[in-house]
């Protein structure tokens, strides 16, 4: 393998990056969480649906980094909409991709403390996690997409298999009946998929580090598409295999799935530990690109170098995964996660898509 | 590449430090692994009494007895041990109390090793204890439990359920022996497909009835003995079904395609008829507030006994007379079954429920809330369609 040394990923590993980023713990959870709120079968539909509105806010998201190519969204929003002001909103989007990165990493050590290190004290698992991200965020980019790229094909497949053995529970009649109560269900649990896709605002710098962003729309939609796909059939296989009545008051409920089969015989007679030794990867990819997106953030704004940057999120990082006390406000900082990913759409890409119309094509100013 | 050194040093130390040797890693020898839990309504065991005799006792209501069957690790040590005491392959160990886990914690005051719950595979309650308790109630701590796998399975027995947990023969562990047995479920029929924890779970959040295998111990050996119906409401056990009650549940269902049907023929002479195929199709109607089901059972399979010498069945009108006399059989053991259900226990447990939930789910909504009250006066009419298909390698 050859070592680059510019800061540019090809279109692969875009996608992969992307993918990598979005797809994470939300799979553990996300059955109960869109169940909860429809509380009918139907909850493959929000997440389907949920999916299509991403992927047309992914094709805004891509469009107005296009117009500036080879600048992140911490280097342009100033120039739309001004220095100070651009520099608000980006902090708040730094804010939240340092909760996500707490997020991930304190929804990895629940998991692991609950159903593999009991007894662990939670700071012996957070930690080292923190560190080696530090260490591959320091890397930069490059280190980071190539990493996704070898653990993104491993983490599928395990997943792949454990769904695949798990379908000797599945029970269509489960899933059905489709729209018994009618489309408001669906509508009901919109809100709810919504966490499950947040953290694709790493877009907006993304498109800057592609080598060719021409095809930044194909390579997004792909990133995109495979977690709306492996979420779907998520939500498929999981409550057709327990049903709604088991998901809803299941905490880990893809977890439960798993466990709720044994294979004699089989190299591993029970699948649920494979799985989350694979997923932990998965969470720890997720923490590292947030993590790299906060990193990258801060220093542009404050025009830092972004080594110091790094260290200096260490800590930060550590307390904001921390801060919550219990699982149920684990869950709670998730559903918030959820509603600020909603604000910052709506801030971002959405304003500043606007007031860059307004300015170029109606004011015809140079942007 | 100095500057990548730093952080490098720093994190393999820091991952030294912290992962040397496994922090929270226990010795498989030194655990006590246990494969089965039997629930009992509660009565103190003999150790138990005259502990209390002696004023040994904690504040409690002895609402259960928990049993569970550890499986010893066999040391190569214990050779000294050879010739005494012929040992069992496992160990049971009893508590009462009332709170599930309080009493699993009290074993560890009276045993050396700790006892984990990974490798449960079965469990029994008795119907006695399910009489008193819920089934919400017994199961909610297995239920919550992070070792406790939900590919555990649930039993009801009809005695003591802490005497299903004995066999008479040394080598094997009666847990696992029921266990094993439901693979005869390619054999017969009258082996309910089994109730792992999450499927019970999801019935008791939905308030749903339904029927889980009976267990019934004679002199040591224990039986699949029909199946219990538990009442989704109160989540009580309400009653038995025999066994042939189990087997037309089992086809009703469509969870299971295999049995035999004995009747007897116009010479009263047993004869028995080999499933090969079975489907069965539930249809729900509603007109207003009325609702109805139509239910439609095929089945395909072969005439395999006949103790009748004097004519020869494989005629065409014999064998039209005989696929006759199987159908009303099967006739008469599905309305058996049915009238159960619907008269005795009036209790859904036969998915008509799930039926209706699918096919009409407006109507569903209606009377969700007291289905098994609206199942009881439902009314339902089945048809039947039984076809020989062959008569074996003998055909005289």
């Amino acid at each position: 393998m050859f070592t680059r040394t510019d800061d540019k990923i090809t279109a692969t590993q875009a996608a992969v990056f992307l993918n990598n980023t979005v797809l994470g713990a939300g799979i553990l959870t996300l059955p109960r969480g869109v169940s909860e709120a429809v509380k009918t079968p139907d909850s493959w539909l929000s997440v389907t649906l949920g999916g299509i509105i991403v992927m047309a806010v992914v094709t805004l998201m891509v469009k107005i980094s296009q117009q500036f190519p080879g600048k992140t969204i911490f280097q342009y929003a100033g120039r739309i909409v001004g220095r100070v002001p651009g520099a608000v909103l980006c902090l708040l989007l730094v804010l939240y991709f340092l909760i996500l990165a707490g997020f991930e990493i304190r929804s990895l050590a629940e998991v692991t403390l609950f159903f593999l290190l009991e007894g662990t004290p939670i700071w012996a698992i957070v930690l080292p996690f923190i560190w080696a991200g530090t260490y591959l965020v320091y890397g930069g980019i490059n280190s980071i997409a190539r990493v996704f790229q070898i653990v993104f094909p491993i983490s599928i497949m395990i997943l792949m298999i454990c769904y695949a053995l798990s379908f000797r529970l599945f029970d269509i009649d489960n899933l059905r009946p489709v729209l018994g109560n009618g489309i408001m269900p669906v509508i009901r649990g919109l809100k709810s998929t919504v966490l499950v896709y947040s953290g694709c605002e790493v877009i907006l710098t993304l498109v800057a580090f592609m080598q060719k962003p021409g095809q930044a729309v194909k390579t997004m939609l792909i990133g995109i598409g495979i977690p709306v796909g492996l979420y779907l059939l998520t939500v498929v296989m999981v409550i057709g295999g327990l049903s709604i009545d088991s998901v809803i008051t299941s905490t880990w409920p893809t977890i439960d799935l798993i466990r709720s089969f044994e294979i004699s015989g089989f190299l591993f007679e029970r699948m649920e530990f494979p799985l989350m030794v694979i997923w932990l990867m998965q969470m720890f990819c997720n923490f590292c690109s947030f993590f790299f997106q906060a990193s990258l953030g801060l220093s542009q704004i404050l025009k830092l170098k972004v080594h110091p940057v790094i260290y200096m999120l260490v800590p930060v990082i550590f307390i904001s995964a921390m801060i919550p006390k219990t699982v149920n406000e684990v869950f709670s900082l998730g559903d918030f996660i959820g509603r600020m990913g909603l604000v910052l759409f709506l801030l971002l890409p959405v304003l500043l898509s606007i007031i860059w119309l307004i300015r170029t094509k109606g004011l015809k100013q140079h942007v | 590449m100095y500057r990548r050194l730093l952080p490098l040093i720093l994190c393999l130390s820091l991952l030294a430090a912290t992962q040397t040797g496994c922090w929270s890693s226990k010795e498989i020898e030194d655990l006590a692994l246990y494969t089965g839990l039997a629930l009992d309504k509660g009565e103190l065991t003999k150790a138990e009494q005259e502990l209390e005799d002696k004023g040994i006792t904690y504040s409690k209501q002895n609402k259960i007895t928990a049993t569970i069957q550890v499986i010893p690790v066999k040391t190569t040590g214990s050779k000294d041990k050879q010739g005494g005491q012929q040992g069992t392959p496992y160990q049971n160990v009893s508590g009462t109390g009332d709170s599930l886990l309080e009493i699993f914690r009290q074993y560890s005051i009276r045993n050396e090793r700790p006892i984990v719950g990974h490798h449960l595979k079965v469990i029994v309650i008795s119907a006695e204890l399910l009489k008193q308790q819920s089934i919400g109630q017994l199961m909610d701590f297995v239920l919550r439990d992070n070792d406790i796998r939900p590919s555990s399975m649930v039993f009801i027995s009809q005695g003591r359920a802490e005497e299903t947990m004995v066999s008479k023969r040394s080598d094997e562990v009666p847990s696992v022996h029921i266990r094993q047995m439901l693979r005869n479920r390619s054999r017969t029929s009258k082996v309910l497909s089994p109730m792992i924890l999450s499927k019970l779970d999801a019935l008791i959040h939905s308030k749903r009835s339904f029927a889980l295998q009976n267990l019934v111990t004679a002199d040591g050996e224990t039986e699949f003995a029909g199946a219990a119906v538990v009442k989704g409401g109160t989540g009580h056990w309400v009653g038995n079904l025999n066994q042939e009650d189990t087997e037309c549940l089992s086809w009703l269902t469509g969870k299971g395609d295999t049995g035999v049907i004995k009747a007897y023929d116009w010479d009263n002479e047993p004869m028995t008829y080999e499933m090969k195929a079975m489907k069965s199709k539930i249809k729900a109607r509603s007109d207003g507030d009325k609702i109805r089901f139509e239910v439609s059972i095929e089945t395909e399979g072969r005439l395999i006994e006949t103790w009748n010498t004097s004519s020869i069945l494989s005629s065409g009108d014999n064998t039209e007379k005989a696929a006759k006399l199987f159908e009303e059989k099967l006739k008469q053991m599905m309305e058996h079954m049915i009238s159960k259900l619907q008269q005795d226990y009036k209790a859904d447990v036969a998915g008509f429920g799930d039926a209706l939930s699918i096919q009409q789910p407006r109507a569903w909504k209606k009377v969700e809330d007291h289905w098994d009250e609206v199942f009881s006066r439902a009314r339902i009419s089945f048809k039947y369609d039984l076809k020989i298909t062959d008569f074996g390698s003998f055909t005289e």
